[in-house]
């Protein structure tokens, strides 16, 4: 367990608002495993930094939270995306996915090089 | 936008945390019993299923930790626990907190005080718009400076520069107000049309008087003060273009001044000068109408290029009046300046002074601190150890002596509040802008900068100490762990104390021995009941000198005839005000020198018995007789020219002393190169008397006195000297209503006792003395308070150490000698700095002493002999402590 690698910090909020986008409303421990579940377990969420980026979320008014009932009938605080949270995922992603193909680009065996 | 959301959030978050909290620990709470379930669903057992969870959760405690710090304001809310922390501290001791708060109230109070002061005399503007561009214009020559100067000499300097915008004079005059009620007595100004240009000062209503109505032959207008505007008419609207009568004349007005409006000073109308300069009198160069300049510098040119230039034209206006005009220059100082250049000194005096007093009193409260350190020196060691910085620790410590100073500062504004009152009692009239005094928030924002400067300065010096405790050393240790470190550094703060109270002692020591001389000044008369007020004679009445004359003789009768009163005269001017009336004169018999190399005399013009009334010693010769008075009668009438009925003259002995040593003065004759010269008055000297002191007491030299028959012609303003049998004032009704049954229109006005004239006229040196004096006291019982702290600490620790010597036989006189002998070398030391400081520093007094030196040896002794006779009475208190140590107690403690 120990030896999967955490998620670094400044994907983490990117992340979360991914899988509020697919599940709607979500709480802490739902969120945790959707993350660990999309990375195929070889991610793991350190939950020391999971709630405090919520806290942060919210405070930027990327998403909201209310208290709710689980579907085993649990009381527990769900996560909601915001419009503003929509835009800012959708901008993040593709700043990702730019920074994505520029390292891609530098990783990758040079072509044009030689 | 969406950080400043987030700002406003985790503000909000600094509120309501126990809900905040409990709703954190819920989801946490919450989030465990989901992975629970999952662990139970994957075949753990209950117990093992939990502890998984919590296990995979991690650490509780930081996660709720970070969201606390993302909720709130993490460098906020420690700073809050700081105070929160310091305040519950100063609440714990309230003996300290109080010691060290009315300490740093009373540095801090004396301090918002004086700078309040010199904030408002000395730093703000005048209230004019673009101030700073405003000069004063005066003559000045060879030997002295500020006289006024002549209406033909202003025309010509102003027809000649090209340095200022604008360019007019003014000059104080009085005029009596019929017709509008009870008869008043008007303050008023004579000013050009151009004062109010260079000031920039718009009326409130109506408008003030144009250049074509500020010269010989315009109609006569006026325009007034909001005050006499408000307290005369009512506030009507209507006042303009109504007319007034000001001494017995017609004034249309045309304006009225804004409140707050006060040029020269309070006044209560302003009058063009221009139709006044008609006058013959007006158009001489020498001998003329006192007027004094102002102007607004142009744009651009500096008070050295404005001097240069009005200076150029003084140098040629002296070679073409050279009888007038020889040496005379022309004076040109910042407007603010001329304000207030004679308190200036005095102010930067009191404010450097009262700043020793703050930081002998934070030097104080940093001793206190640090005596408290080393009964906190194990909290902060335990501090340590559990984890606080350095830098933490030592924010801290300074939180709280911040604290301390604010609330310091806070009880210091009520005595500065306090003290505001007291100046103004002791300054009466003699502080300029004394009414712009305020605790604004110019002077808050000064004295929050105080608190926090003297925060920091004395809770440095704990709060460096407390950087360096032994941790192991001190948690270990049971007992203290004073380290010598901490001694020489509380001595050193009490050295400093003492050297600069020392220098406080002798300055206030310097004024005491200064003011006490000023007292005994003889002013030249007797001031003990002796009433004057004065009298204006103006208007249709007093046009003929013969009118005035018979007013005048017969106040006199009716006055002299009232019960209670000894003798009553009057006099052009009485001794001890401001002003004065000067003529050159020339010895008959003796070459006659240039006219600007002429001497001068100070006129005074006396009614009979003005010596018996004021005590002035008639010391040869005679006083004048029926004679004289009748004789100059009849030259008044012959002719209107000044001074041509003048055939006799009574002079001071400083006049005979510096033209007749050792000679008789008596049936000497004195010419008065006054008017043509076959017209000009030659006086034969007829008696001699004492002198007085003419303006100040202070005053030293100056021009000698001369002192001609007021019935020859009595001027326009004179005060009435009336000499009572028993309390002046008891008899002011009955004088009052003599005055109103001559002539019900005429106002008497500056109604004063000479005692009070005479206690009035040393305010700025009481002033001076008083807070000095005050500050000097304040240092001493501080220092005192420091000296005996540390030694009663320092008792408090060698008390084993004391007690051991007393096994060992030591007697009460030894220990005596220990803590005496301790606390003295540090006085010493104090006080020999103190020595060589005063020395350096009391040279800055010089200007504001009267007969003594800065370094005047007997004021030296004495405070050195007063402060070490104080500070023995300090030491022996704590060593008489010492020698109560019973040794067995002292030995056997710990």
């Amino acid at each position: 367990m120990n030896d999967k690698p955490e998620v670094w910090q400044g994907t983490l909020a990117l992340m979360v608002l991914k899988t509020l986008e697919g599940a709607g409303s979500l709480h802490g421990y739902g969120i945790a495993r959707q993350i660990e579940r999309t990375s195929a377990d070889l991610l793991s969420v350190n939950y020391g930094t999971l709630y405090p980026a919520l806290l942060k979320l919210q405070q930027e008014g990327y998403i909201t939270s209310e208290w709710g009932l689980s579907e085993s009938n649990r009381k527990a605080k769900f996560y909601q995306l915001t419009r503003a949270g929509r835009k800012q995922m959708h901008k993040e992603t593709e700043e990702w996915e730019q920074m994505t193909a520029i390292v891609a680009r530098f990783l990758s065996p040079k072509e044009g090089m030689a | 936008m969406r950080k400043l959301r987030e700002w406003i959030l985790r503000i909000g978050g600094l509120f309501n945390k126990g809900r905040k909290d409990r709703e954190l620990e819920e989801e946490i709470e919450s989030h465990l019993r989901f992975q629970t379930e999952e662990n139970l669903r994957s075949g753990m057992t209950a117990d093992e299923a939990r502890r998984q969870a919590m296990i995979k959760f991690g650490g509780m405690e930081s996660t709720k930790e970070s969201c606390r710090d993302q909720r709130g304001l993490p460098i906020l809310e420690t700073f809050l626990q700081d105070i929160r922390f310091g305040a519950r501290q100063l609440r714990k001791n309230p003996g300290f907190t109080a010691v060290a708060a009315l300490t740093l109230a009373l540095g801090i109070g004396a301090n918002t005080a004086i700078f309040s002061i010199v904030d408002a005399v000395l730093l703000r503007p005048l209230a004019y718009p673009d101030s700073g561009q405003l000069v004063s214009l005066s003559e000045r020559g060879p030997d002295w400076s500020g006289g006024s100067l002549s209406y033909p000499n202003f025309t010509d300097w102003r027809n000649q520069q090209s340095v200022f915008e604008k360019f007019g004079v003014y000059s104080g005059n009085n005029f009596t107000l019929t017709g509008a009620g009870e008869p008043a007595r008007l303050v008023g100004a004579l000013m050009s049309a151009d004062v109010f240009a260079a000031l920039r000062a718009q009326p409130e209503i109506g408008r003030v008087f144009r250049e074509d109505e500020d010269k010989r032959g315009a109609p006569p207008v006026a325009v007034i003060s909001h005050a006499l505007w408000q307290n005369r008419f009512g506030g009507n609207p209507a006042i303009v273009n109504k007319t007034i009568s000001l001494d017995g004349k017609p004034y249309a007005i045309l304006g009225v001044m804004p409140a707050g409006f006060e040029f020269p000073n309070k006044v209560d109308l302003w009058l063009p000068v221009g139709p006044f300069s008609a006058a013959s009198s007006w158009q001489k160069r020498d001998n003329h109408p006192g007027l004094f300049g102002l102007a607004r510098l142009k744009p651009g040119v500096t008070l050295e290029k404005a001097r240069t230039d009005l200076d150029v034209i003084a140098v040629r206006l002296e070679q073409q009046y050279p009888d007038s005009n020889k040496t005379r220059g022309v004076q040109i100082d910042r407007l603010l300046d001329n304000k207030v250049g004679n308190v200036r000194r005095a102010l930067w005096i009191l404010l450097g002074a009262v700043s020793f007093v703050l930081v002998i009193a934070c030097a104080n409260v940093a001793n206190l601190l640090l005596a408290r350190a080393a009964a906190r020196e194990k909290e902060i060691a335990l501090r340590s150890a559990l984890g606080a910085g350095r830098w933490r620790i030592t924010r801290q410590l300074l939180t709280e002596s911040g604290l301390l100073a604010l609330l310091g500062a806070a009880v210091g504004l009520l005595f500065a509040k306090g003290a505001l009152r007291v100046v103004a009692a002791l300054a009466g009239e003699s502080m300029p802008r004394a009414d712009e005094i305020s605790l604004d928030p110019r002077v808050l924002l000064f004295s929050g900068l105080v608190a926090v400067l003297t925060g920091i300065l004395f809770g440095l010096a704990p709060a460096w100490h407390a950087r360096r405790v032994d941790l192991q050393g001190t948690l270990k240790e049971t007992g203290r762990g004073a380290t010598s470190g901490r001694v020489g550094l509380r001595q050193g703060l009490v050295i400093a104390e003492v050297a600069l109270t020392f220098v406080l002692l002798v300055g206030a020591g310097l004024l005491l021995v200064s003011f006490h001389r000023l007292l005994q000044v003889n002013p030249g008369f007797v001031a003990d009941r002796v009433l004057t007020f004065h009298i204006t004679l103006s208007g249709e009445k007093y046009q003929l000198v013969e009118q005035e004359i018979l007013f005048c003789h017969a106040l006199r009768e009716k006055l002299r005839a009232l019960p209670g009163v000894r003798a009553a005269s009057l006099v052009s001017q009485a001794p001890l005000h401001e002003g004065g009336w000067d003529m050159r004169f020339l010895i008959e018999g003796r070459p006659e020198p240039p006219p600007h190399l002429q001497p001068s005399l100070q006129v005074h013009l006396i009614a009979p018995d003005y010596f018996q009334v004021m005590g002035i010693p008639l010391l040869q010769g005679r006083d004048f007789t029926e004679q004289d008075n009748r004789e100059h009668l009849r030259g008044a009438s012959s002719g209107n020219d000044w001074g041509a009925g003048l055939n006799a003259v009574i002079i001071d002995e400083e006049f005979a002393k510096r033209y007749w040593p050792n000679q008789n003065p008596l049936g000497q004759r004195v010419r008065i190169p006054f008017g043509e010269r076959e017209k000009q008055p030659i006086v034969t000297i007829v008696g001699v008397v004492g002198r007085i002191k003419e303006n100040r007491l202070s005053e030293q030299g100056g021009m000698v006195q001369a002192y001609f028959p007021m019935y020859q012609q009595p001027l326009q303003n004179m005060a009435v000297v009336v000499k009572t049998t028993n309390a002046p004032a008891a008899i002011l009704t009955t004088m009052r209503q003599q005055v109103s049954q001559l002539d019900p229109a005429m106002p008497i006005f500056e109604i004063h006792t000479m005692r009070e004239i005479r206690n009035n006229n040393v305010a700025p040196e009481r002033l001076i003395l008083g807070l000095l004096g005050g500050f000097a006291a304040l240092a001493l019982i501080l220092a005192i308070i420091g000296l005996y702290g540390l030694l009663a600490f320092t008792v408090t620790q060698r008390q084993r150490e004391i007690g051991i010597r007393m096994a060992l036989g030591a007697q009460r006189f030894d220990v005596l000698n220990l803590v005496v002998g301790q606390g003295m070398r540090l006085v010493l030391i104090g006080a020999f700095i103190g020595l060589l400081g005063s020395f350096a520093l009391t040279r800055v007094l010089a200007s504001v002493l009267f007969k003594v030196e800065p370094a005047d040896p007997l004021t030296f002794v004495t405070v050195t002999f007063l402060l070490f006779v104080v500070a023995l009475l300090a030491c022996y208190i704590p060593a008489r402590r010492a020698t109560k140590v019973d040794p067995m107690v002292a030995l056997r403690f710990e």
